[in-house]
Order: structure tokens, then C-alpha cells, then sequence
């Protein structure tokens, strides 16, 4: 571990851990302009000769130490799949994009008859790859964090509070997502991707377990589903509301979870664990595609596949506009 | 340089410390300390960068300088107590937390300190007291650099 700045016992322990678990250095860096949840970059996705967690240089005490927890955590489970049987992530090709994106089109286009006031042309041409690209970061991202944070909270008492004030954080911005664009992306995928947030917030309330997690309590569009009625559940006053689909899908996506995350959380720390919780993830996150009829939009690749998709990300949204318009697509 | 220079030199140099050059503050902290040694804000600044160069005796000799000024010097102690954390003098390292946090109770930095002070040498439970102010006042700091980083 290289690092000059002060840390609890608990994570130091942690640090040395997973350096002695994966035979590798853990390198601690804080950066005024880090991202608020930290930065993890691994010699299993990188070309590096050790590991850096990087957070803001603002966080100076438990917030600190609770990014090096997650992050990890996340590295563990990584390195644990890299000597296992192959540590992969999602990511896509030109014609996993063109499915997705064409996908995209028709569900916009089916909303757009509907609507009264429709979409300029070119935004909604911009819009396919930006939601495509949404859908891939989150999707990469949300299944491994209910995992993380279960290890966490089962192993590291002492981070609790601070699990709970930044669970509440995050939840609190990944629901906010998107809301300046709700009357612009078709209702379905503002509604999948609230509903993946609202069933993570769901499961690590009931896991962790706080009640202050609930979305239902915390989200304010959420607020008015809390001890609703069924018979007033059934009016179509509620049924029309993207919140409400979202806490109808949200629910699903929650028995998703609650299937696949049967995990003991507690267990002794070694590589086959660590491992075995890669495959959940990998489980849950085709559960959640599949749920979402998203099956196709990705591939399972290795990281430095990834990294090379999105260097050709204009090529391949470009081809699929060409795709789906044809020559129209020269004159935007 | 006139020694009204030194309350822009000691800013300038925050500024570096901030984008972590080190070097390049030091030298100004070198220069505002020359044009007042009486300045305990100078010495205090100086110790700090000299923490994150992990030169840890300079770093203590320097917050002593600070507080042979003032004695209390808030900061000074706080960094004192990091320091000496540091070279794993745990007990001088709490005593200096806990001065500084009786001198400003809102340094959560300082509650950190004495929290992982008060671990190592065994008294967990009072530990958790020091961790859970420190969190409460980081709290606050994460919720004022959120809304700063929304009107951006």
C-alpha cells in the first residue's frame, strides 16, 4: 500500500487484504476534481503496473474510507474473476448498436404519434446513442453496486453510517438522472432505468437494513405510492404516470434481485469468494438485461475491448444512423 | 517585497497546495515567513504542505514555531496532531487533536485524528465518538461542495 495519509484500522486491514489476496499494490490518490463515489483504475482493465484509487481531496475522514471500501471491494471481485475464469464486462459492437439504437428509434418513434408537440428531427437522432450509451453505463455499473455495498456493510460495521449517508446521496442523484430529458426519451427506457435505481434502493434497504433507504420515502414523484390503496393503484390516475410504471417495474426488477443476490454476505475473504460474487453479478446483470428485452444491445468482452469500443464510438453511431436512415442521414 | 505581500503569497500558495505542488508552495511559504516569522498562518500553511511532502519532523518543528506564536493556533495543533500521528507518536498525536478540536470543534480532520489516535491505543469506544463528529462535520462539507457543484 502506498499512501501518506491517515486511515482507520478496519481499512488498512481491508487495503492489505485484498493486496495480499490479489498479489498486487493498492495506491491511494486524492484529486480536488475527483468524482464524488472515487475512481478505480485496475490493472485488470488498464495497462498499469498497480492499482489507484483516486477520490476528492475533500474527503478527509470516513467518506474517504468508505470510496476505499467500495472501490475495493470492486477491485477484489475484479482481480478474483482476472485469475479465475476471466474477468469480463459488457461492451458493444458496431452491430450490438445498431440493435440498440434501431431498438431506441422504434419505441421514440410509437411515442412521438402520441405526442402533441413532437421532437425536432435532429434531436431525436442525437438522442438514440446518447440513451444507448446511458443504458451501457448504467447497466455496467448498478448490478455490482448492491453487491459491493451487501459485502460492505456485512464486513465493516464501522462504515455503516457512512454507507447510509452516501446510499442516500446516490440514490437521491441517480433518480434525479434524466428528469430534464423525461418529455424527450421515450417513456419506456425512463421508466427501465428509474425502476433499476428504485429496485437497488428497494434491495439495499431491506438488506443493509434502513428504512431510510426506501425510494418510497426519499423520492418525492415516489412519496405518493407509499401505502397506496390497490383498488386506488388500478385507477388509471396512477397507472398513466411514468413514476408509477417505474415502481410497477421496480418492483419486478426487485424479485431480480432478491433471486439472484442470495449471497452469504459475511463470508471469510478469499479469491473463490470473491469470484463467486463476480458470477452473481454476471447473473444478474443478463436477469436484468433479459428483463429489459436488452439481450442483444451488449456483449460480454474483456475490458480492453471496451476501452477499444468506445475510442470507435462516433464510427459505430454513425453506422447505425446510416443504418436506419440510409442516405437521409448525409443531409444531418 | 513589502510585508503586506504576505497575505496574497500565503494565498497564492494555498492555491498550489490545492493542485498539489508542493514544491512550488513551499517556496512561497519560504518567502512569506521570511517577510514576517511572526505569523503563525505562515508557519501553520508551511507545515501542512510539508505533511503532504511526508516530511514529518520539518512539518512538526514548524507547527511548534506556530505555536509558540499563538498558542492557540487551531490549525496548528490539528496539523501537529497529523504529523505526529504520522511518525506514529500516537499519544503526543491525541493530545494535539484533542487541543484542536477543543479549539475548533468543526475541524473534522482533526476529529479523524483523534478518532484513529484513540483506536490505536485502545480506546475504541471513545474512538467512535471522535469518528461520528468528524462524519457529521464532513457531512456537512460534502452537502455545501454538492450545491457548489451544482450552480457550476
Amino acid at each position: 500500500m502506498k499512501t501518506n495519509m491517515p486511515l482507520t484500522k478496519p481499512i488498512r486491514r481491508f487495503i492489505s487484504e485484498t493486496e495480499r489476496l490479489l498479489d498486487t499494490e493498492v495506491t491511494l490518490l486524492r484529486k480536488p476534481e475527483a468524482a464524488p463515489g472515487g475512481t478505480l483504475l485496475d490493472i485488470y482493465t488498464y495497462n498499469l503496473d498497480k492499482n489507484i484509487i483516486i477520490f476528492p481531496a475533500s474527503y478527509i475522514g470516513l467518506l474517504k474510507d468508505f470510496v476505499i471500501a467500495k472501490q475495493c471491494t470492486h477491485l477484489l471481485i475484479k482481480g478474483a474473476a482476472a485469475q479465475g475464469s476471466g474477468y469480463r464486462v459488457l461492451s458493444y459492437t458496431e452491430d450490438s448498436v445498431y440493435t440498440g439504437m434501431r431498438q431506441v428509434y422504434l419505441d421514440a418513434l410509437k411515442d412521438e404519434a402520441k405526442k402533441e408537440k413532437k421532437l425536432p428531427v435532429k434531436k431525436l437522432i442525437e438522442m438514440l446513442f446518447i440513451l444507448y450509451r446511458q443504458f451501457h453505463e448504467d447497466i455496467n455499473e448498478l448490478p455490482w453496486n448492491p453487491i459491493v455495498n451487501a459485502r460492505i456493510y456485512h464486513r465493516m460495521e464501522q462504515l455503516r453510517k457512512t454507507q447510509l449517508y452516501t446510499l442516500l446521496k446516490d440514490g437521491k442523484q441517480d433518480m434525479d438522472e434524466m428528469m430534464d430529458m423525461m418529455e424527450i426519451i421515450p417513456r419506456r427506457y425512463f421508466v427501465l432505468d428509474k425502476s433499476m435505481f428504485y429496485a437497488r434502493d428497494l434491495y439495499l434497504a431491506k438488506t443493509l437494513p434502513s428504512d431510510k433507504l426506501m425510494p418510497v420515502i426519499n423520492i418525492p414523484q415516489m412519496k405518493k405510492f407509499d401505502h397506496l390503496e390497490v383498488k386506488e393503484m388500478l385507477t388509471t390516475r396512477w397507472t398513466h404516470t411514468a413514476w408509477y410504471q417505474s415502481k410497477v417495474f421496480g418492483d419486478a426488477m426487485l424479485t431480480i434481485m432478491e433471486k439472484h443476490l442470495a449471497v452469504d454476505w459475511g463470508s471469510d475473504a478469499t479469491l473463490e469468494y470473491y469470484e463467486n460474487l463476480y458470477k452473481v453479478g454476471v447473473n444478474l446483470t443478463n436477469a436484468l438485461l433479459a428483463y429489459m428485452t436488452m439481450k442483444d444491445w451488449f456483449i460480454w468482452e474483456n475490458p480492453q475491448h471496451l476501452l477499444a469500443a468506445q475510442e470507435q464510438a462516433a464510427v459505430y453511431e454513425k453506422a447505425a444512423l446510416k443504418k436506419i436512415f440510409g442516405d437521409l442521414i448525409e443531409d444531418q | 517585497m513589502p510585508v503586506s505581500e504576505v497575505p496574497r503569497l500565503l494565498k497564492r500558495a494555498d492555491q498550489y497546495v490545492r493542485q498539489t505542488k508542493y514544491r512550488e508552495a513551499l517556496a512561497l511559504y519560504d518567502q512569506a515567513i521570511r517577510l514576517e516569522p511572526r505569523n503563525a498562518e505562515g508557519w501553520s500553511q508551511r507545515a501542512a504542505a510539508k505533511i503532504e511532502m511526508e516530511r514529518y519532523a520539518e512539518a512538526i518543528a514548524d507547527c511548534d514555531q506556530a505555536l509558540l506564536i499563538n498558542p492557540n493556533h487551531a490549525d496548528a495543533w490539528s496539523k501537529k496532531g497529523l504529523a505526529l500521528y504520522q511518525i506514529g507518536q500516537y499519544v503526543p498525536a491525541l493530545a494535539a487533536a484533542t487541543r484542536a478540536t477543543t479549539l475548533n470543534a468543526n475541524d473534522a480532520a482533526a476529529w479523524y485524528v483523534k478518532g484513529i489516535c484513540l483506536e490505536e491505543t485502545g480506546r475504541s469506544e471513545e474512538a467512535e465518538i471522535a469518528y461520528a463528529k468528524s462524519l457529521e462535520l464532513e457531512i456537512l462539507l460534502d452537502i455545501k461542495e454538492e450545491k457548489n457543484r451544482i450552480r457550476k
